[in-house]
């Protein structure tokens, strides 16, 4: 056999097998497969990244596979928001977990989805070196602070903050960085504060370089982040399984709150299984104190909604006034009031 | 006699390396930067739970694709673009205007285009292969010698036979060496396409470790990986280049060889 024959069959082999290994080691079957039924039998992607702002998505994951019914639906985890974005307009996401205002934007772009639930309430705080020169939101003047991105929340709440003394946006250097390298940013002294969801606070608070010098609830009562969008050709053509998938998320934000106990299983799994990230990082973030982080009530209202909707248009990121019911679809978190949490307890092998 | 020194001499370099590095995070005392032994901890950790050999296989896919569909619609066109001034003409300002932007730049419309998964990353790559191949093609029908042509045309070969005889073995040692030089670019553009949309290969891999607070030793564990599976390719492809029937056009790389194994 000459040189250009063996080569030929060398990739031909090379080609078979990694292709063999790969979709037998990497491809998530259950979801092609999902892909390919009748879009009325279709279970509902949803994506989420591994902040405990979207806990509630593996969580009602995990029990839902407990139950006799099994999974409500494909759970996806990103790597940020403008992929999710971007997967929720190509139609390869139907829901998705997105930063509060970045939802508003693309409503006013013309995106066309919806607010259904929310993702949590509390659970983002503005933290300084814990050595550090910066013992008061004055402090701040001057001062780099990273934020998740300029359609988030985190980076309202710093506006928020610094108009209770006098200050603007303009008197702080503000930059957009990826949650995940804001504690190393802190440590090295890249950044002076970073405004954030859990878990980075606790990270930058376990490695003890960290100091929350304020929590969002201090200057926005019953702080809301990320909610849970639908796209609205679903919403239109199959209301059942959105309220399939917001009913979970609500026995979930309950169960969460059903004490010390499910929060821990709740790190555990969640931690092992869904986001990859140091048990202890998230019963950190999850239980110091309890209500660090809450997962109930979870049904939009409109004054949280005005109030994000004012910050924007007066930070510059939203141009039109945008009403409320353009942007949220409230009938499916008014039908889901009345459910109660899961009954799975750790060690129970199945969920009701 | 002399291999083992060159390879001692190799080694020496990569060891004063990882000392300094060793010498640096102990000095420091740093809490985010992990030292040598840690990031060996956690390809070990990597390896035991067999999420190297997961990932790694991923991105290997997600390469053998991308860069195969580059190398089979590039060749092609290369060849064509470089034998027909009409082709070249009409299509050399799209080549030139498409080749400078980076593939990663394609990332927000192969989401659109392609959703999640595999088919984005395999189309961001590739894009990444096609131009520098398409391009490396072009060249290599340029520096056919023109007298290789013209004296197969005088003795009346015709078209299919002047390609088939005459030009595909004048370029298929710049071909190769165009396709190794494109499968390095192939590479680095996996491990970034890898950071959006996929939830497996060493991209992932690394981006999933950040994500997983200061577990940097698993970052670093991964782009060692990166590193050495690249190195891997590279020298696949280098002895593809040494067959018999490539190295005729190679006076001067064999000059190179012939240096290299001269020095002291």
């Amino acid at each position: 056999m000459n040189d250009s024959r063996r080569t030929l069959l060398a990739v031909l082999v090379w080609v078979a097998s990694i292709t063999g290994l790969h979709l037998w080691l990497n491809v998530d079957w259950s979801a092609v497969m999902n892909d390919r039924l009748p879009p009325a039998r279709r279970r509902l992607n949803v994506a989420y990244i591994s902040v405990t702002c979207h806990l509630a998505c593996p969580v009602t994951d995990y029990i839902s596979r407990h139950t006799p019914a099994g999974n409500l639906f494909i759970p996806r985890m990103f790597q940020g928001f403008p992929e999710i974005k971007e997967a929720l307009i190509a139609n390869e996401m139907q829901a998705g977990f997105i930063v509060a205002p970045m939802a508003i934007a693309l409503v006013a772009q013309g995106v066309p989805i919806k607010i259904v639930y929310l993702g949590h309430r509390y659970g983002s705080a503005v933290v300084v070196r814990r050595n550090g020169p910066i013992h008061s939101v004055a402090d701040l003047r001057g001062r780099t602070i990273a934020v998740p991105s300029r359609f988030s929340d985190e980076r309202l709440i710093v506006f928020r903050a610094l108009a209770t003394v006098g200050l603007r946006g303009s008197d702080v250097h503000m930059v957009e960085m990826a949650p995940p390298d804001v504690a190393s940013a802190l440590a090295v002294g890249a950044i002076d504060a970073f405004s954030m969801g859990e878990p980075y606070p606790s990270q930058a608070e376990m490695g003890g370089f960290g100091r929350v010098l304020f929590n969002a609830r201090e200057y926005w009562p019953d702080f809301m982040s990320c909610v849970l969008v639908v796209r609205q050709d679903v919403i239109d053509q199959r209301p059942e399984a959105v309220q399939a998938l917001v009913d979970g998320i609500a026995r979930s934000g309950a169960w969460l709150e059903g004490g010390r106990p499910h929060r821990e299983y709740a790190a555990e799994f969640v931690g092992r299984y869904y986001f990859h990230q140091p048990v202890g990082l998230l019963r950190w973030a999850l239980t110091k104190p309890l209500d660090r982080v809450m997962y109930s009530p979870l049904s939009p209202r409109r004054e949280d909604f005005d109030m994000v909707r004012d910050l924007m248009m007066q930070t510059g990121v939203l141009e039109r006034r945008i009403a409320f019911e353009e942007y949220t679809d409230t009938r499916f978190a008014e039908h889901s009031d009345g459910y109660n949490a899961w009954r799975f307890d750790p060690g129970d092998s199945v969920a009701h | 006699m002399r291999d083992l020194r060159r390879w001692l001499l190799s080694l020496s370099g990569l060891a004063a390396f990882v000392a300094v590095w060793a010498l640096a995070v102990a000095l420091s005392s740093t809490h985010v930067v992990p030292s040598p032994w840690r990031v060996a901890r956690g390809l070990a950790e990597l390896a035991v739970t067999g999420a190297l050999f997961k990932h790694t296989i991923a991105s290997l896919f997600r390469v053998t694709w991308g860069y195969l569909l580059g190398v089979l619609l590039g060749v092609p066109a290369g060849l064509l673009l470089g034998w027909s001034g009409r082709a070249a003409r009409t299509f050399d300002p799209f080549i030139q205007l498409f080749r400078p932007i980076s593939p990663l730049a394609w990332i927000p419309i192969a989401i659109l285009w392609f959703g999640v998964g595999d088919p984005p990353a395999v189309f961001i790559i590739f894009l990444g292969s096609f131009f520098p191949i398409t391009v490396a093609s072009m060249n290599a029908v340029a520096n056919v010698n023109a007298t290789h042509i013209n004296v197969a045309r005088n003795f009346g070969l015709s078209s299919y036979q002047l390609v088939r005889r005459v030009l595909l073995p004048a370029v298929t040692p710049d071909l190769v060496v165009g396709m190794r030089l494109t499968l390095g670019i192939a590479w680095l553009v996996v491990v970034a396409a890898e950071m959006i949309a996929v939830n497996s290969g060493l991209g992932f891999l690394i981006i999933d470790s950040r994500n997983a607070g200061n577990r940097y030793d698993l970052v670093i564990a991964g782009m060692v990986m990166v590193g050495l599976v690249g190195l891997g390719l590279d020298v696949v492809m280098r002895r593809v280049e040494r067959f018999d029937g490539l190295r005729w056009s190679y006076g001067a790389a064999n000059t190179a060889d012939a240096a290299e194994g001269a020095r002291p």
